[in-house]
């Protein structure tokens, strides 16, 4: 019997599908229109069509699936009506907040994303804790019943419950929840000591409200989810949901409590995974930078030393979430970004965009600012006739009319030259993106790949490289259902994390142990409660440290000390690491200054079963689907450039310029670069040496 | 030289980037409470003559730079100035910073032996010397109290350190080792400045370069008129009163402003304002500046770009010796409280030339408290200093925003859970305060209350505004609340304090700060009644306001 896993990916127009048989590493896609309305169903279309091509349900042994359920309620406000119970005389921590704005500084009109929670469907209660999580007033265990009346006739089906110094002792809110299930039995109900518990209340009590809106969406999702695949016989219990930070739950944990909003950031977080691991791990690239450019965005993404870079503190929509998730960095920069001239002569491109709908004007479905995609077409990259095989019919006359009228006429420059010269903008944006979160994160780019994927980013890719000094891109087989494939490569993870605030130099080693221990306990529960309690497991121990006072902590791994026990030894070693790693961000560290001590982290790992190998296609006659067309880089000079279909490639070397096209995607190799096929079926465009 | 336009929009982009990236690391590498936590820093790329080409994310430093950068250029010629140069100043009278608080950093950046750019960086120190720690003294009557001051001077020659000015710096500091850190930080950024700068020049050529940025002012300019030609000719204006200086506590400090829309062109005449102070609200005119120019880009389109082609379009008048155009050596470090106020008041006499887009007043900087402990039930961390937030005004698009830093000021309040962790101290209640947002059709934003206990004896200071001029409201809307700070607040003893004060509170003392609320717009009885009714089911309004202010009967 053959054995299949199978990973589902929901984008915002389709639902990617990859089978791979685990022996011989064979590799199937599917890719039907997303279904948003049940997204599930997109999901059972995609599974059935492997079913009729001869697979068999029961052969399924492994499902791993990303989602952008959650995602979208929140961004279209289609999540759950909640309730909230906070600490009596604290209702200004949701309505204030951090008090700063964010955004367009000049905008007399500034507005906060509208509350997820009412006011009057916010309930004080008194209970007060200190700041080490001694009791200074009982809980007012009746005004939480009371509350919970009132939430039961407005209909409320989920309640967030988020107390002043929860972090330190959670007895409080435990109690609340116990309470809350006395008077209703099915209510969904997060605590902000099990979803954050960290210190500073906004970022908690934000993290807390965001998954009580959406883990009753969740929980009806996978319901929905678990019945379809019921139906199609495919019976694994090994179903996992893919999550921000790149790791999978089991299905069931999504909305069994506190998880619901890891997977807010996991649409992108699939391609990332798919690149550290396929690429980064098993191809031994490194360094890696992904650039993932579709409609409207790009998302960029660092991998150092075959990981992806993590951040802990973020947001979504203007709502402020802190849990870790890989650093995908967002730029309005897409192949339907519109370009226009502005009163002063100058064009810009972008931020808006036409997206799908209504499109770039060479699609015809009713876009008439010029984009990004249109340029893409006039300079030749794009193949009127090719877009998805043939699907789409490019209109040159029509792009070129609304170019012409737009830009390139006013400013007495040929069509040509304005095409290039928003390809040349919007190349030098990506470029500006990359080289400034580089920046941030104190990366040499002179080490990294560039790996772009969508449909739009292998376009660009070695031209962005080329702005960039990076001399290498690599464009996976199949860019289009690529994020797909990190779905089959993540593990299983949890993070777990516990604020005290000590400094570091009086912390007993005793005490620390302790704290980790608890939370590896945390963790073991949790596994034991998902049926995974036999697998081999990996903690990983980390520690939240900060100078005295700053307003930030630095996330300081413990991996590779001279032990995994704390002891006195091992907390110099840990300051030591601080120091450097401050060093390294910051460029300078302060050994003369207190360090403290602000949260203890766990990462829990069950290592998943992954593919060793990916059998790739290789043709190899290169003579055959030869042709050329007229493509220009500059809008002056028109270069016969060679068109070559990707199945035709081999680890020949070709000479730039040149265009691959290829179903869901074209790439285009500029002027003094090359290109070949390595053995792993990846497209490997080079800058040559001069 | 004439550069094409792709190319200068492709510049201005790597420019405004680079700017980017320097404020990132400053932001990363600064020390002091106030650069991490307040964000009050700036970075900037100016050209040969100062001008800056973008504006940087922390906008009110803006036309710092060309009157800075201009001095330079006057006391030292253009031909003494070398690569590898770092100039530092504090003074707001010699090189226009805000305040003596504020050191600005400029390095010229030279390609091939020519001046191409400035890279500069203005930030906020926690202690340059003066009378009191922290060197912002709210009783201040010359600029002397405020601390130290550099005129424009090298403190990096063709890249070697004179570690004499830093010597001199640190012995005029309270905070030696903080402040050597932000500057090495900011001397840090100007060098990520000038080698991106130089990397640009090696690619494109330094003329092309100089050409872009000449361009780039003439397309802001470009559009910034474009936007300015749609003003009908017409002249308005406008007042307000600051509370009160910080020194004569009962007199008010008149800001008034007479604007004229000719040709689409703007005349800002601030001669009616009132002299200059005795105590530190007086305003230098980058500071001014920054006022007319933020409300402008606000009113015409908040998405325009900033440069200082602007000043070809806008002209000032100002009386010698106003608030707004002090001599030396008036002090003037709560400058922004004026500045925050100027903005309402440009606003307001705005509106009639731009009907639709003014807001009505907003709440200002919501006050600040500054906390020596006295007591040893913890280990010492130095003060503990707040500043607050206020609210919007309320305007032609809706409600205004509650609890917010508005305008120039963009703050972060610090988290419960960490000053209760770090401070001596109990914080009782975190509320909006009911009513306090001015009524109208559009209600202005509600500001909020803290209530302290201290758990230690402790020295207070107190500075505020608003409490005796409440934020006015606009097209028939009512003032938002005043500001108050209360003593034992809800007993016998309660005691409401004037909006700058200094006093030392026992253990067990309990106090409350309240901020102003913003204005409202429109007319009170105008409000949709299930708009008043949602405030009050929310806890915005109580009945008896809905009652009285809007003729709400139930």
């Amino acid at each position: 019997m053959a054995e299949y896993r199978l990973g589902v990916d929901i984008g915002g127009t389709h639902t990617d599908l990859v089978l791979t048989e685990t022996r011989s590493g064979k590799l199937f896609i599917e890719k039907v229109a997303s279904t948003p309305s049940n997204p599930s169903l997109a999901v059972m279309e995609g599974i059935s069509r492997f079913l009729s091509r001869g697979v068999s349900s029961e052969e399924i042994s492994f499902f791993g699936h990303g989602t952008t359920v959650t995602t979208n309620a929140l961004l279209e406000l289609k999540g759950s009506k909640i309730g909230l119970l906070i600490t009596r005389g604290f209702r200004a921590v949701q309505e204030v907040q951090t008090q700063a704005r964010e955004g367009n500084q000049f905008d007399l009109n500034f507005r906060r994303p509208p509350p997820l929670v009412s006011q009057s469907m916010t309930h004080e209660i008194a209970g007060r804790l200190d700041f080490e999580g001694n009791e200074l007033e009982a809980l007012d265990e009746e005004a939480i019943r009371i509350a919970a009346k009132s939430f039961k006739s407005a209909g409320i089906e989920s309640i967030a419950v988020s107390f002043l110094f929860s972090y330190m002792n959670d007895r409080h809110e435990i109690r609340t929840r116990e309470i809350l299930e006395q008077e209703i039995p099915n209510a969904f109900i997060s605590l902000s000591s099990k979803v954050l518990p960290r210190i500073r209340e906004w970022p908690r009590l934000s993290t807390t409200l965001l998954n009580a809106y959406l883990e009753p969406v969740l929980a009806k999702y996978t319901n929905d989810l678990d019945r379809g695949l019921l139906k199609l016989g495919v019976t694994t219990p090994r179903r996992f949901l893919m999550q921000s930070n790149g790791g999978v739950m089991p299905l069931k944990t999504g909305a069994a409590g506190g998880k619901s909003v890891h997977t807010l950031l996991s649409g992108p977080a699939a391609g990332v995974q798919a690149t550290a691991f396929i690429l980064g791990q098993k191809q031994n690239n490194p360094h890696l930078v992904t650039m993932d450019m579709g409609g409207t965005s790009c998302d960029i993404a660092f991998i150092s030393n075959a990981r992806p870079l993590e951040v802990t503190e973020g947001a979504i929509d203007a709502r402020r979430m802190d849990i870790p998730a890989f650093d995908i960095s967002t730029i309005s920069a897409g192949g339907g970004t519109i370009a226009r001239l502005g009163v002063s002569g100058l064009i810009s491109v972008g931020p808006d965009s036409a997206g799908a709908d209504p499109g770039p004007v060479a699609y015809r479905k009713g876009g008439t600012q010029a984009t990004v995609t249109d340029a893409d077409l006039i300079c030749g990259f794009l193949n009127p006739k090719f877009l998805l095989g043939g699907e789409t019919i490019l209109s040159i006359d029509a792009t070129e009319e609304a170019i012409d009228s737009q830009i390139a006429g006013p400013m007495g420059i040929t069509t040509k030259e304005a095409a290039a010269g928003i390809v040349r903008l919007i190349n030098a944006r990506m470029a500006d993106e990359i080289r400034v979160q580089a920046a941030k994160k104190v990366i040499d780019l002179k080490n990294f790949t560039l790996v772009p994927f969508g449909g739009a980013g292998p376009v660009h890719a070695a031209m962005v490289a080329e702005e960039l000094d990076i001399p290498r891109v690599l464009i996976p087989p199949n860019p289009g259902a690529f994020s797909a494939l990190g779905l089959l490569c993540a593990d299983i993870i949890h993070d777990y994390i516990q604020s005290d605030l000590v400094n570091l130099e009086e912390l007993e080693p005793e005490k620390a142990e302790e704290k980790f221990k608890f939370l590896e306990g945390k963790a073991d529960e949790e596994l034991r409660d998902e049926g995974l309690e036999g697998e081999k497991r990996v903690f990983i121990r980390e520690v939240d440290l900060r100078y005295a006072g700053q307003g930030y902590e630095i996330r300081t791994p413990l991996e590779g000390l001279s032990n995994a026990e704390m002891s006195k030894d091992v907390i110099n070693e840990i300051a030591e690491r601080f120091h450097e790693i401050h060093h390294k961000q910051h460029g300078h560290s302060a050994r003369d200054q207190i360090i403290e001590l602000v949260s203890y982290r766990v990462r829990v790992s069950v290592p998943v079963k992954k593919q060793a190998h990916w059998e790739t296609d290789k043709i190899l006659d290169i003579s055959k689907k030869v042709s050329s067309r007229e493509v220009t880089f500059d809008g002056v000079q028109t270069l016969d450039t060679m068109v070559y279909q990707r199945e035709s490639l081999t680890s020949e070397t070709i000479s730039g310029p040149a265009i691959i096209e290829q179903l869901d995607s074209t790439t285009v190799i500029p002027e003094h670069w090359t290109a070949h096929l390595d053995d792993f079926g990846n497209i490997i465009a080079e800058r040559q040496k001069t | 030289m004439k550069v094409d336009p792709i190319t200068v929009e492709l510049l201005r982009n790597r420019i405004s980037s680079i700017m980017e990236e320097m404020d990132y690391h400053f932001y990363r590498s600064g020390y002091s409470t106030i650069v991490r936590e307040s964000r009050d820093f700036s970075c900037a790329i100016v050209d040969r003559q100062g001008r800056l080409l973008v504006s940087p994310w922390m906008f009110f430093h803006s036309p710092v730079y060309f009157h800075y950068v201009q001095r330079i250029l006057q006391l030292y010629g253009e031909d003494a100035l070398q690569d590898g140069d770092v100039f530092v100043s504090n003074h707001p009278y010699d090189a226009n910073l805000p305040h003596a608080s504020d050191m600005g950093f400029v390095a010229p950046i030279f390609h091939s032996g020519k001046l191409v750019a400035f890279a500069c960086t203005i930030a906020h120190k926690a202690d340059v010397g003066g009378t009191v720690p922290g060197s912002t003294f709210g009783s201040a009557t010359e600029l002397y109290q405020e601390g130290m001051l550099l005129p424009p001077v090298r403190i990096h020659h063709r890249g070697k350190a004179i570690p004499d000015i830093e010597r001199l710096i640190s012995a005029n500091t309270r905070a030696p080792y903080v402040v050597q850190g932000d500057i090495a930080g900011q001397i840090g950024v100007t060098r990520i400045g000038r080698e991106q700068i130089q990397k640009i020049c090696e690619r494109f050529g330094a003329d092309v370069l100089i050409g872009a940025m000449d361009q780039m002012i003439e397309a802001s300019t470009l559009e910034f008129a474009s936007a300015l030609s749609t003003l009908p000719e017409g002249e308005s204006e406008a007042q307000g009163f600051l509370d009160h200086d910080g020194v004569e506590l009962n007199k008010q400090v008149k800001l008034h402003v007479k604007i004229k829309a000719t040709n689409g062109r703007l005349h800002f005449d601030f001669s009616e304002c009132d002299d200059q102070t005795k105590g530190p609200v007086n305003l230098r005119i980058g500071m001014v500046e920054a006022a007319v120019y933020y409300s402008l880009i606000g009113l015409l389109d908040p998405d325009l770009r900033y440069s200082d082609g602007i000043r070809d379009l806008i002209s000032f008048t100002f009386r010698k010796n106003s608030v707004v155009n002090a001599d030396p050596p008036r002090p003037c470090s709560s400058y922004m409280k004026c500045c925050q106020k100027l903005v309402d008041v440009i606003l307001e006499a705005m509106d009639p030339l731009m009907p639709g887009r003014s807001i009505a007043h907003c709440g200002g900087s919501g006050g600040s408290i500054i906390v020596a402990w006295q007591g040893k039930t913890k280990p010492k961390r130095g003060n503990q200093y707040e500043i607050f937030g206020s609210a919007y005004g309320a305007g032609p698009n809706g409600d205004g925003t509650s609890g917010a830093t508005p305008h120039l000021a963009n703050l972060f309040a610090a988290p419960i859970e960490i000053i209760e962790t770090e401070f001596p101290c109990r914080i009782r209640k975190f509320e909006l305060t009911p009513d306090s947002g001015g009524a109208g059709r559009y209600r202005g934003g509600l500001n909020f209350a803290r209530e302290y206990e201290a758990l230690e004896p402790a020295e207070l200071v107190y500075r505020s505004d608003r409490a005796i001029e409440a934020p006015k409201g606009l097209q028939g809307g009512k003032s938002g609340g005043f500001s108050q700070f209360i003593l034992h607040p809800d007993s016998k003893d309660a005691q409401v304090m004037p909006s700058t004060c200094r006093l030392k509170i026992e253990k067990g003392t309990i106090f409350k700060l309240n901020g102003a609320g913003g204005g409202g717009y429109g007319d009170p009885k105008s409000r949709p009644k299930k708009s008043i009714e949602h405030d009050i089911s929310e806890g915005y309004l109580t009945e008896e306001a809905a009652r009285r202010d809007y003729g709400w009967n139930g």
